[in-house]
């Protein structure tokens, strides 16, 4: 055990902080939590797909992958240096995650060699991609989805509908499962399909997020034909896959995530200062528990989960999701209780930076239930850290 | 930044545990209830592990989770808490001591004064006195962990020698680190007899473990005690490097150690039902441990107000250590 971070580390976070202060362009200095509360006009703006294509370019998009896919082959621990670099200065990498998070390790894992092909455009996110997983009656429950395939000779017809589908308005692909066998047990019967967004027969409606910008959609499939080979994996194996991609949008996560919540508690410093409360007592040990709770999650995050920043799909990723988003919720509402009366007044110039604390707070409803909620967390601890009976 | 153990870590950590699963099974920690005197039969293991008080603070929380583990009764956290602040200066054949911090009124018990040999006394200035145990007034002051013995020290030393206030800082953070180090061991054991009691415990023809409301309770329980336990960890990295953070670090460590061991005592119980406040069963030798040590170098709420006064600055005198 020890602070210190190897020669070799230490160079790699040098060549990084090299290439940050010559590329990162103007408008990535506000930092990302300005896209929570929905003031980004474009979903996904221009300069954030420059700024994704040049990390791809010099190998800085997924750095534990080989050149060719925007990396330079860097150990476990450089890519959490990395990932905690780019949080620090609070950089996003992309403005779309499906594409290099999910879908290229997935399609690495699962595809075959024409599916391969697709990856290196999704890390650099010349391809947006969207992921179609939830449905009406498919959330938490998400084996029970109904989006029907049926295979006939040479390509497959799907029908049904897709829900909470983030970036589906300007994915020109989706990773979408359906059920390809009904007569199966629910795991067994689902497959994975690469559907072109632009085939006949997809109607997309967009959803507007609690914070008003429409930032997700409902997908419509009426009569879709997706072509035999855009079948992942094996017909009727999906399951499996859907196992690894939501690990792999968990992996990683954590340093960002826990970046995010002790930049929200230095600030929430500021605010009880500037709002004369810093010296009220509850205020004071209410940041102190928050620091507290930041500071050993992080240490929770180098301590076991190094090596899940290269995709593992350990189940631990469940204690950072459920902990990271919970208490981002929590520093939120303490947000609004130093702002007091003020604390849900929008309007420019008469509340606190624009009524920020009361739309993140808002806006963090989504962090305890989108990729997992905070309830599926706890059923994954217990059952496969804990090892407590599923019934 | 390197969380991992070396393999002389592991070695270490496994003997410990393998020393004190044979040496203070529940049964002792009981007959010392009674019998204090039966401590010695442990501490002739221990004793041959005291210099981790003078070592890296890393080993000494890694055997210190382990002692937390089975509520070891004796001296041993007094005299590596003794021995990290004066074990330089003393005769070598010293093995035993314990630290009495004097006009400190968040720490104002001396742990196990009556089977130590020597006593660091700090006094306001801050001064140093090492003193023979023998030489002191101590007076016993009865707590609900029978598996430790308080002190109060009827007067201070007449003769001190200076303190330097640099060093008394240092030894103050150790010190948050290795009683978090055993907190987060005492936890532990309570976690762990929960978690086996909710595998084994049938009722509705089930375990009560397959129950989504023991379940989520475990799983929070489980979160508290591995978030703490790194907290511990790298408070203990800290303080080996002498790391401009390991003021704050310890402070969390503590705080965290604190917070998992009394969710863990409460939910523990709780999933022990009926039993679980029972004399016969033997979660409350582990209760006792858990509760009372959130309380002997500053309570949880104690050490959240240091770390606001390091967040956001000092809002009042700071009292204590």
């Amino acid at each position: 055990m020890q602070l210190a971070w190897s020669a070799e580390d230490e160079a790699f976070r040098a060549e990084l902080v090299q290439f940050l202060d010559a590329h990162t362009p103007p408008q990535m200095q506000r930092g990302f939590d300005s896209y929570d509360v929905g003031d980004a006009h474009e979903l996904v703006p221009r300069y954030l797909r420059d700024w994704q294509a040049t990390l791809f370019d010099h190998g800085w998009m997924v750095p534990g992958y080989p050149p060719e896919l925007g990396g330079r082959n860097c150990t476990p621990v450089q890519t959490l240096i990395y990932l905690e670099t780019l949080a620090s200065r609070r950089l996003l990498r992309s403005g779309h995650f499906p594409g290099y998070a999910i879908v290229a390790p997935s399609l690495l894992e699962f595809g075959n060699d024409e599916q391969k092909q697709l990856v290196p455009a999704a890390i650099r996110g010349d391809t947006i991609w969207c992921i179609g997983m939830s449905e009406p009656n498919a959330g938490s429950d998400l084996a029970g989805l109904q989006t029907r395939a049926e295979l006939r000779d040479d390509h497959f017809v799907v029908n049904g509908q897709k829900v909470w589908t983030s970036y589906a308005m300007i994915a020109q692909k989706c990773f979408c499962y359906v059920r390809t066998d009904p007569t199966l047990p629910k795991h067994k019967g689902i497959s994975l399909l690469i559907i072109d967004m632009d085939t006949p027969g997809i109607e997309i409606r967009p959803l507007r997020h609690i914070n008003g910008t429409a930032g997700f959609a409902e997908v419509f499939f009426t009569d879709v034909i997706v072509p035999r080979e855009q079948l992942v994996g094996s017909l009727n194996g999906g399951w499996a896959i859907t196992q690894g991609s939501l690990a792999h949008e968990r992996a990683g996560l954590w340093v960002e995530s826990v970046s995010r919540y002790e930049h929200t508690i230095e600030n929430l410093v500021d605010l009880a200062r500037r709002m004369g409360r810093d010296t009220d007592p509850v205020i004071r040990r209410k940041i102190a528990a928050s620091y507290e709770l930041g500071s050993s999650l992080r240490a929770l995050g180098y301590k076991g989960f190094a090596s899940f920043a290269q995709g593992s799909s350990a189940p631990e990723h469940s204690y950072m999701k459920m902990a990271t988003s919970e208490a981002g919720k929590a520093a939120y509402e303490l947000g609004m209780e130093i702002c007091g009366p003020l604390a849900p007044v929008s309007a420019p110039g008469l509340g606190v930076e624009d009524g920020r604390y009361v739309h993140m707070f808002f806006m963090s409803f989504a962090n305890t239930v989108a990729g997992g909620s905070s309830e599926i967390q706890r059923n994954i601890i217990a059952q496969r850290v804990l090892g407590l009976p599923r019934r | 930044m390197d969380f991992s153990l070396t393999d002389d870590q592991e070695l270490l950590r496994d003997t410990a545990h393998k020393l004190l699963e044979r040496e203070c099974p529940p049964a002792l920690v009981r007959a010392h209830i009674d019998d204090p005197s039966v401590y010695e039969s442990l501490w002739r293991h221990l004793a041959e592990y005291v210099a981790l008080g003078n070592g890296p603070a890393t080993d000494a929380c890694l055997f210190l989770e382990q002692t937390g583990y089975v509520a070891a009764p004796g001296p041993f956290l007094a005299t590596l808490l003794f021995r990290s602040l004066a074990g330089d200066d003393v005769d070598r054949g010293a093995t035993t001591g314990t630290i009495a911090l004097v006009g400190d009124d968040t720490h104002p018990f001396v742990l196990e004064a009556d089977r130590v040999e020597s006593v660091a006394i700090v006094l306001p200035g801050p001064k140093l006195a090492v003193v023979g145990a023998s030489d002191l007034g101590v007076t016993f002051v009865p707590n609900v962990d029978f598996s430790r013995r308080l002190f109060t020290l009827a007067a201070p030393p007449a003769r001190a020698e200076p303190l330097d206030p640099a060093r008394l800082a240092a030894w103050r953070d150790r010190a948050h680190a290795l009683l978090a180090a055993e907190m987060v061991g005492i936890a532990r054991r309570i976690f762990d007899m929960s978690l086996q009691y909710a595998k084994e415990r049938e009722q509705f023809d089930r375990p009560i473990g397959s129950f989504q409301a023991i379940q989520h309770k475990l799983a929070d329980m489980s979160l508290a005690l591995e978030r703490a336990t790194a907290a511990v960890h790298y408070a203990a990295m800290t303080v080996d490097a002498a790391d401009a953070e390991r003021e704050r670090a310890c402070h969390v460590a503590q705080a965290a150690a604190g917070e998992a061991a009394r969710r863990i005592l409460k939910d523990g119980a709780q999933i022990h039902g009926g039993i679980g406040y029972t004399w016969e069963h033997d979660l409350h030798l582990y209760l006792r441990r858990a509760t009372a040590d959130e309380y002997l170098l500053g309570s949880t709420g104690w050490h959240l107000d240091r770390l606001a006064d390091l967040v956001m600055g000092p809002s009042q005198a700071v009292r204590g250590l």
